[in-house]
């Protein structure tokens, strides 16, 4: 599938470093228009750097990143939010101690289909407890509330890491439905998942990370019929999804 | 019994100064993660400026205009030497904070003179409301309530604006709020310029109840830190209460054994220490 000239997303051989630790060695991805492109790999494997690294929050030291056509290297994260990229971050990060309405005001002001009533409409749940404490909040309702956060930026570009972390199948389910709706309204997904079966199930293409390189990529299809693979990196999240936080 | 609660009354004033300076110390920490020994600096500034301002625009103009020029100051300062730093070592923007204080104190010498001035309130607020309780100014009261609807005001700021939402935010997790399209830059600016504002305001008013000298703000500042650990790391309303509770207990020592009335704060800060390590109201975990 060729999306030339009109990607979303464009990263070109980044290399990021936390300290001196070099995690990322070249790290290339494409995203194209109105596609699901999924993210796998162990642990460790540097996808949530990936995804840290095109937000600003740890920017890459060597490598061009190009969103929506526009060079963004080096731009601070706000920019780059702001340019129509929503980030659903790892463990969601929701904001504790403040209510879900309060989650929701902190997104930077947008004009577009995604307003605090729109969220609450697509996620009537979190209606209900807009009073509530984010902590107070369980797992799957977190979930909602970083991405209805996310969507109140207005994306053409939803950045999720691991919306499936510890989450009931049922509501891992019920989020994997809105993300394919969002790809249906045209907005473009980069979705990092422990869980490969879930991720290729959906996604439209995929690369695999290995110690901060790219190994593999092409369409998700054609990943996801490579049953041994898909075994190994299956394998590799069981065995350490429940012990490992962090990848 | 007068002289108890003339001590009481004396000792909410000064509480009330703890008060104003911890508030501005806290929203500092929280969201800059700068501890500021320069607030105290800041305060006197305040004064000092409503000092020189009040002969043109009057004391109630003075009240008002100097410490928005302290804060504007004090956006400055944030600006060119406080942000190179944030994501240093906390050591650096100690230091510099330290050193700021002393500079502060030294242009406030060479400007205004080492020797104490008297900051005159209007007449219509220094007479006394009752003949019995002859410590009970209109400017005493007017103080008092001043500062309470300063706070007021803030603790209403922080809770229900867009900006007091994302400066809330911001203290438990500022690299997400940045990622949520809000400049962190500005952010911390903005903060960093309120704290100040407070201390400029706490400036203009201790100014006119305890007079003008170079360190007066250094002496305040020990009791706000002290104030904020009583109260709580990482809680406002804990600042609040600390200053005010310190302030008081001091004012009651001060009745019975005026030699131990600037000792009894850290003897509170000690108890509550032992007691209860996160301070009255602060949050689980972030010191225990």
């Amino acid at each position: 599938m060729s999306h030339e000239g009109n990607d979303i997303l464009d990263a070109d051989q980044l290399h990021t470093y936390y300290g001196k630790s070099h995690i990322l060695h070249g790290v290339s991805l494409r995203v194209g228009a109105g596609e699901i492109v999924t993210l796998l790999g162990r642990n460790g494997a540097g996808k949530t750097t990936t995804l840290r690294s095109l937000m600003g929050l740890t920017p890459p030291r060597q490598g061009r990143i190009r969103l929506f056509g526009q060079d963004v290297t080096g731009w601070p994260p706000h920019r780059i939010a702001k340019l129509g990229v929503g980030y659903v971050p790892e463990g969601r990060k929701i904001f504790g101690h403040l209510t879900v309405h309060d989650n929701l005001r902190v997104p930077a002001a947008t004009t577009g289909r995604w307003t605090l009533d729109t969220v609450y409409d697509l996620f009537p749940r979190l209606a209900e407890r807009r009073t509530s404490k984010g902590g107070q909040l369980s797992g799957g309702e977190q979930e909602m509330l970083a991405i209805a956060r996310a969507l109140l930026l207005n994306p053409r570009f939803l950045i999720l890491d691991e919306p499936s972390q510890g989450l009931a199948p049922v509501i891992v389910d019920e989020v994997m439905k809105t993300v394919v709706a969002m790809r249906d309204e045209g907005i473009a997904v980069l979705l990092v998942e422990q869980n490969a079966w879930l991720a290729l199930r959906d996604a439209d293409r995929a690369y695999v990370l290995g110690d901060g390189e790219v190994v593999h990529e092409g369409s998700a299809a054609e990943l996801a019929a490579d049953e041994e693979r898909v075994k190994a990196l299956a394998g590799a999240s069981l065995d350490t999804s429940a012990s490992a936080a962090a990848s | 019994m007068e002289l108890l609660l003339f001590n009481i009354f004396n000792g909410l004033i000064i509480g009330i100064f703890y008060a104003l300076m911890a508030l501005g110390l806290s929203l500092i920490l929280g969201l800059n993660g700068i501890i500021n020994f320069s607030h105290g600096g800041f305060l006197a500034l305040g004064g000092y400026i409503a000092y020189s301002l009040s002969p043109v625009i009057g004391f109630w103009g003075a009240l008002i205009v100097s410490p928005f020029i302290v804060g504007l100051l004090g956006l400055v300062v944030e600006r060119i030497l406080i942000r190179p730093l944030y994501s240093r070592d906390p050591l650096f923007s100690l230091l510099l904070t330290f050193g700021l204080a002393m500079i502060m104190e030294d242009l406030i010498r060479t400007f205004w003179g080492a020797n104490g001035l008297p900051f005159n309130v209007p007449a219509a607020l220094s007479h006394p409301l009752s003949q019995t309780y002859f410590f009970v100014t209109g400017y005493r009261v007017f103080l008092v309530v001043l500062a309470l609807l300063a706070i007021g005001s803030l603790f209403a700021l922080l809770r229900y604006t867009r900006i007091g939402v994302r400066i809330r935010a911001g203290n438990a997790d500022l690299e997400t709020v940045s990622a949520l399209g809000i400049n962190i830059y500005r952010l911390r600016a903005i903060n960093f310029g309120v704290g100040i504002l407070f201390a400029g305001l706490a400036g203009v008013l201790a100014a006119g109840r305890l007079g003008l000298t170079p360190t007066m703000g250094a002496s305040l500042i020990m009791p706000s830190f002290v104030a904020i650990i009583v109260g709580g790391v990482g809680s406002l309303l804990g600042s609040l209460l600390g200053g005010i509770i310190i302030g008081v207990a001091a004012g009651i020592v001060t009745t019975y054994y005026p030699a131990a009335s600037d000792v009894v704060i850290y003897v509170i800060m000690a108890v509550v220490l032992v007691v209860r390590p996160r301070g009255l109201l602060g949050q689980e975990g972030l010191l225990e």
